[in-house]
């Protein structure tokens, strides 16, 4: 390739990427998003119902094939061929309300987040879109009012960090008789690249929901929040006839080099903020799957599985995050994930399931060392997650879902700080489940309206209320931590 | 400072990934004019208009998306510059085809006609008998009484279409409805007014459908969604 080229596409690249300030020229009103502008579909076209970030059956294509379908800058001449520039903005206003009066000492949400007033609580940039024909890439950056972890604490909008971000590339071979899509990932999230929408980033719970059960309720370490991007994996998958689906990934934490921009501004490397990121030993990721088009229904049945390896935290009174000299535990966790959907206007429905089962192997001898600066007593846990979830959109403007989580697992008092009330002592029952009815209405494409409630019928293994469980000497019941949100999510 | 740093890292990994293609017979790219019809219906339409085990035939799977297998070529190309020039403005038209149809070349469209044109139409099957019966004795004879006149004398005997006048066996039924619907509004956006512009129509082409569509119950609507699905 000629030097000139080369510099030709680094400027394309940078004007794709510091493009941010063009987003305020006029553009078509079809087209919303980074993926929308570049393809000129509307946002039913690849989501169901419209109803982000669930896809269709065109839209899980259109990510496997790399975000390459469409038009593109022409990097090359720097003849623009795509006048709409690859970029888009998030921005999500709410209102918490949280039924947590009696948790003073609780960590969780509820303590930081004002449950008083219609805020602006996220934003998110996006960028990316088709680099060249096989290459495509999925950027974004997101800052928000609040912590989502588990301190409670208001985050403050320092902690802006790189959200999911993801480069694909990929080379779809079509014959008479086959249909072959084999590509190739880095991306920053392990199951951010799920297409089906089973998996923690994209599943229905997508959206920034402040939940003041978020931090006594524990999940899977692979669905859960610490490992966001604080790694980097390296994928490669294969879809075969639109039907067997197969992906293989390794995940590190980066430590330097041109990769840890990846994990920019998350944790650990904003440790300050309070965060537990945690920090992974190369960690196999697997994805294996069973897919089914006939008329307007879609089905899915698969296997996932991680095996990670995660550093514990500094122990005993520190507050630091996972470090590389700390043991490491292990966490291999297995499971089952399933759709359903029907796509057929003005009908759209869908519906998930999905159970990860996770064996923890703690880090020993002696102190067992986690990597969210807990220690649990056990040398080995476990912990069963189920969710399910049914949405049905009427022609994508109105729409109702319910969801479900539950979570079992092995007593570990070092892990899981409720006690029951007149039992003496903790338990270390990590045992929770919820209900989540959620209704919402998008008055046009790009701005959603909505409001849920989360019921929480099962907390530390307590299911009835009358202030059965303690934490730090006071009592509550799991209807306590139930929260609801009234939202309104606006993309350009 | 650091975000910068970031950004500019990322360009660069942007750059190196760029650094890798291939060639232009797989592109999936609808803003390159080099790239030709028959690697578009591979690469691009096949993902809607495709079926599964043969891909690229243009029997899609989802009732969502037409079949364009068999279809006659000239209106296939009618249609193509229809969504190109957004004169066909139907809901689903505008949220896909639009964009698809955004930068397409006389040339691309030429070559995508003569594609689909040359597939082979694949009928859908369990249609209700009594609906197969309704649309069969409607499609050759009309309904008089409405001044629905007999579809075959336009669409041809078996409705395999005549230029720029659609095949219609095979067909998916919701597609055919919904069609017959967007003939329907135009029929009654149109009734009682003077001098309504193209532009006003969903489908302003298909004037001579707007009062046969009119003519027909939602029942029959159906009927003619469930023959014509069935027909070879
Ligand atoms: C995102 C899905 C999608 C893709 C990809 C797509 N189409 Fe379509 N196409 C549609 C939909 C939806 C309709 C029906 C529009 C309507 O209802 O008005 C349609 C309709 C058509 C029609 C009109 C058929 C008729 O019977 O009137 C033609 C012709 C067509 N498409 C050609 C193409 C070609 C050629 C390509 C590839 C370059 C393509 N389409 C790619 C979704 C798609
Ligand atoms: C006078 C001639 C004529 C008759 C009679 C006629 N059609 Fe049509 N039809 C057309 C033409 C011309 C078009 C193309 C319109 C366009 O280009 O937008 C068409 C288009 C259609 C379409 C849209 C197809 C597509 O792929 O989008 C459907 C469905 C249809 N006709 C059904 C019928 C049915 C059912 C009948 C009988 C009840 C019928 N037509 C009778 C001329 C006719």
């Amino acid at each position: 390739m000629k030097v000139s080229n080369l510099l030709g596409k680094a400027k394309g690249s940078a004007l794709l990427l510091l493009g941010t300030a063009s987003v305020v020229v006029s553009m078509d009103a079809n087209a919303i998003p980074v993926f929308a502008r570049q393809t000129g579909f509307k946002c039913v076209a690849c989501h169901v119902g419209g109803m982000y970030p669930q896809l269709t059956s065109l839209g899980r294509m259109f990510k496997l094939t790399g975000y390459t379908m469409g038009n593109r800058p022409n990097l090359t001449d720097l003849e623009v061929q795509n006048d709409y520039p690859p970029v888009a903005v998030m921005v999500q206003g709410a209102r918490q309300y949280y039924n947590n009066t009696s948790t003073q000492g609780l960590p969780g949400h509820g303590q930081g987040v004002p449950s008083s007033s219609m805020n602006v609580q996220v934003v998110s940039f996006f960028a990316g879109g088709k680099i060249t024909d096989n290459v495509g890439a999925f950027m974004q950056w997101t800052g928000q009012k609040y912590d989502n972890t588990q301190t409670g604490s208001q985050a403050g909008w320092n902690a802006a960090a790189i959200d999911n971000t993801e480069f694909r590339y990929a080379d779809r071979t079509v014959t008479p008789t086959t249909d072959t899509v084999v590509g190739a990932y880095v991306n920053n999230r392990a199951t951010m690249s799920d297409v089906w929408n089973n998996m923690g980033p994209w599943q229905s719970g997508w959206i920034n929901y402040f939940n003041s059960g978020n931090a006594q309720a524990p999940t899977t370490f692979l669905m859960g929040e610490t490992t966001q991007h604080t790694a980097v994996g390296a994928g490669a998958y294969i879809f075969q006839n639109k039907t067997w689906y197969g992906e293989l990934a390794v995940y590190k934490s980066p430590t330097h080099g041109p990769l840890s921009a990846l994990t920019a501004g998350a944790p650990p490397s904003n440790a300050a903020a309070g965060s537990n990121g945690t920090v992974i030993d190369p960690t196999p990721y697997l994805r294996l799957a069973y897919n089914k088009e006939w008329g307007p229904h879609n089905f899915e049945f698969g296997l996932h599985g991680m095996m990670a390896y995660a550093h514990g935290s500094g122990l005993l009174g520190s507050t630091g995050p996972s470090d590389y000299s700390q043991p490491v535990s292990t966490y291999r966790d297995v499971g089952f994930d399933s759709q359903y959907q029907y796509v057929l206007d003005p009908h759209y429905f869908s519906a998930h399931a999905r159970i990860t089962r996770e064996y923890m192997n703690n880090a020993g001898p002696g102190v067992f060392a986690n990597y969210s600066n807990l220690t649990p007593v056990n040398a080995t846990d476990n912990l069963t997650e189920t969710y399910v979830d049914a949405i049905y959109v009427y022609q994508a403007k109105y729409g109702a879902q319910l969801s479900y989580q539950n979570v079992t697992g092995s007593n570990d008092v070092g892990l899981y700080s409720m006690a029951v009330n007149g039992a003496g002592g903790l338990t270390g029952n990590p045992n929770w489940s919820a209900w989540t009815p959620h209704v919402f209405y998008a008055p046009w494409q790009n701005v959603r309206i909505g409001y849920m409630y989360t019921f929480y019928t099962q907390m530390g293994g307590v299911t009835s209320g009358n202030n059965n469980l303690v934490f730090n000497g006071t009592k509550f019941s799991p209807a306590n931590f139930n929260t609801s949100m009234l939202y309104i999510g606006f993309v350009y | 400072m650091k975000n910068i740093k970031t950004i500019l890292t990322l360009s660069a990994m942007s750059l190196a990934l760029g650094a890798c293609s291939t060639g232009l017979d797989k592109s999936r790219n609808l803003g390159n004019p080099n790239v030709t019809g028959n690697t578009l219906a591979q690469q691009v339409c096949s993902v809607c208009h495709g079926g599964i085990g043969n891909d690229v035939n243009g029997n899609s799977v989802n009732p969502r998306y037409p079949k364009l297998a068999g279809q006659q070529k000239e209106y296939l190309v009618a249609e193509m510059n229809e969504f190109h020039n957004h004169t066909r403005k139907d809901p689903m038209a505008q949220a896909m085809m639009w964009g698809i149809a955004r930068n397409f070349t006389p040339k691309q469209i030429d070559e995508l006609a003569n594609f689909y044109s040359n597939q082979k139409p694949i009928p859908d099957s369990g249609q209700k008998a009594a609906l197969v019966a309704e649309g069969d004795k409607i499609f050759h004879e009309g309904v008089l009484d409405k001044g629905v006149p007999a579809c075959m004398g336009c669409h041809g005997a078996n409705a395999e279409g005549n230029g720029p006048i659609p095949r219609l066996a095979s067909q998916h039924a919701d597609y055919i409805y919904k069609q017959l619907s967007v003939f329907n509004t135009d029929e009654v956006y149109t009734e009682g007014k003077e001098n309504v512009p193209d532009s006003d129509l969903e489908r302003p082409q298909g004037a001579v459908m707007e009062g046969i569509a009119h003519g027909l119950t939602e029942q029959q609507r159906r009927a003619m969604g469930a023959y014509l699905s069935s027909l070879h």
